[in-house]
């Protein structure tokens, strides 16, 4: 009986040290190498490319649900799966023909007909990998990037009204009045600090090096690079220097690299948004595993959005991944063709 | 009822899943869904230049009269990460193009097929740089 109850004991213990050993293994932080000089060591090349896909903002129908069910991540493999048949087609046919009620690139009543659609061939962007991440926003609890603010609603309006004199041609994307009414990042010019590592479905690689006092941090969306001191030796840029990336510090807390962004220009923008000149931006990279690196970045801006919001998502070390230059404006014919285009609907209308 | 769930379970499914809409260019702003072509030439240059590549083709219309194309293809750091390179694309090789042409009239088009005379698609797969798309 004695023997009964302690081997009962017994086997229970293990069964506890079962459940439990892997919840401590999966609790315990992953500790990083570190450099010769003793800082976290986060070098490598991290694209984030297997996000992509994952949307920005949360459906509203999930609500705070940050997580996907089974059930719904099913859905996402399906969906992955039938793009990957799309993509691998080896001729045009039936499957590789786009889709109007699809949405998304190339399959909108805009940009598709017959089963052809505008733009090169899609085959050619890169594609993420399911997970269950419901939106890249994970705060707000809502994953929705909170509204402006009554003053950065006037701002943009004002800028518009100010450019121009009369209406503009509204045609797909927009106005083409001028090189003005194009994006930042049709222009070449940049993506901005979150676009910039935000993942797309083209050069989404991002490479840290470090050296003693300095983090750098390179994205190959139009060729970003900041050179971030992270020894506290140098404070911030004066406050009348102002930049479309900003300026950024560094520092480690325990094993994460936070870096504090300001001092941006009065053009730039985040998601779309042009930013104040109170904006901070907080980004935080920490290494979860040998080849994860969690990244987060939280906007600040009391002036432009009415609360702070975050956006968090892993990366994934790739050591075959390869940044190429990408000089975006070399060949950047878009302008002359939107801009001419819109000059020759002008002239059609005008008839 | 049963047409309720399934307009319910389409609403979630278009909803959960983002087709990426991150794309650098507003295309439809430069060609016009109007204006298809089917367009047979042969390659006579590859600009392999940001943001997006160009194909340049020299098209023999019906009564024997050739006019150059320059036809828009994807950005190249992809195609080179997949072993492509501006030299998988020579000079003389015939491609089929079917697309829109360019708003302003002139001789530029974009489109999702793009083929060898064979049918079979420009730059898929593959990631051995040895390996010739053709």
């Amino acid at each position: 009986m004695m023997k009964g109850a302690m081997l009962l004991r017994l086997l229970t213990s293990i069964g506890l040290l079962a459940i439990l050993a892997p919840l401590a293994a999966q609790q315990k932080p992953w500790t990083p190498p570190k450099t010769p000089w003793g800082d976290p060591d986060l070098q490598g090349v991290w694209p984030g490319t297997e996000m992509v896909g994952t949307p920005l903002q949360r459906d509203p129908s999930l609500g705070t649900r940050a997580v996907l069910t089974d059930q719904e991540f099913a859905q996402r493999v399906e969906r992955a799966k039938k793009q990957a048949d799309v993509d691998s087609q080896e001729t045009v046919n039936e499957t590789t023909k786009c889709d109007p009620t699809r949405g998304g690139l190339g399959n909108t009543q805009t940009t598709c007909s017959n089963g052809v659609s505008i733009g090169p061939p899609l085959y050619w962007d890169d594609r993420g990998k399911p997970n269950r991440q419901a939106s890249l926003v994970v705060d707000p609890p809502d994953g929705r990037i909170p509204p402006l603010t009554a003053e950065a609603q006037k701002t943009a309006t004002d800028r518009g009204a100010s450019r121009r004199a009369r209406p503009c041609t509204r045609t797909a994307g927009g106005c083409h009045d001028s090189w003005e009414d194009e994006s930042l990042w049709d222009r070449c010019i940049t993506r901005g600090l979150l676009g910039s590592i935000l993942p797309s479905t083209y050069n989404d690689g991002n490479q840290i090096l470090q050296a003693p006092g300095v983090v750098v941090l390179r994205n190959e969306m139009i060729h970003e690079t900041r050179i971030i001191p992270v020894d506290g030796s140098r404070p911030h840029v004066n406050a009348g220097i102002r930049t479309w990336m900003g300026d950024s510090r560094g520092h480690w807390e325990g094993n994460t690299l936070v870096v504090e962004t300001t001092n941006f220009n009065d053009q730039t923008q985040i998601n779309n948004a042009t930013v104040s000149d109170s904006a901070r931006v907080i980004e935080r990279f920490t290494r979860t595993g040998a080849n994860t690196l969690s990244y987060r970045i939280t906007v600040e801006d009391p002036k432009t959005w009415t609360k702070p919001w975050s956006v968090e998502f892993p990366l994934k070390r790739d050591g075959e991944y390869r940044l190429y230059e990408y000089a975006c404006h070399e060949g950047n014919y878009y302008m002359y063709n939107a801009l001419t285009g819109a000059r020759a609907e002008e002239r059609k209308e005008a008839q | 009822m049963r047409t309720t769930v399934w307009i319910a379970a389409s609403l979630l499914y278009t909803t959960l899943y983002t087709i990426p809409s991150w794309a650098h260019h507003a295309f439809a702003a430069e060609f016009d869904i109007k204006k298809p072509v089917k367009l047979q030439g042969t390659v006579t240059k590859m600009e392999w230049i940001n943001p997006h590549a160009w194909i340049h083709i020299d098209v023999k219309g019906p009564d024997g009269k050739v006019t150059s194309w320059m036809v828009e293809g994807g950005t190249p750091n992809i195609l080179l990460r997949r072993g492509f390179t501006k030299q998988s694309l020579q000079e003389g090789t015939v491609v089929v193009v079917e697309g829109y042409q360019a708003k302003n009239g002139e001789n530029r088009a974009n489109g999702s097929n793009i083929t060898f005379t064979d049918g079979k698609r420009l730059f898929l797969g593959g990631s051995n740089p040895d390996e010739k798309p053709q």
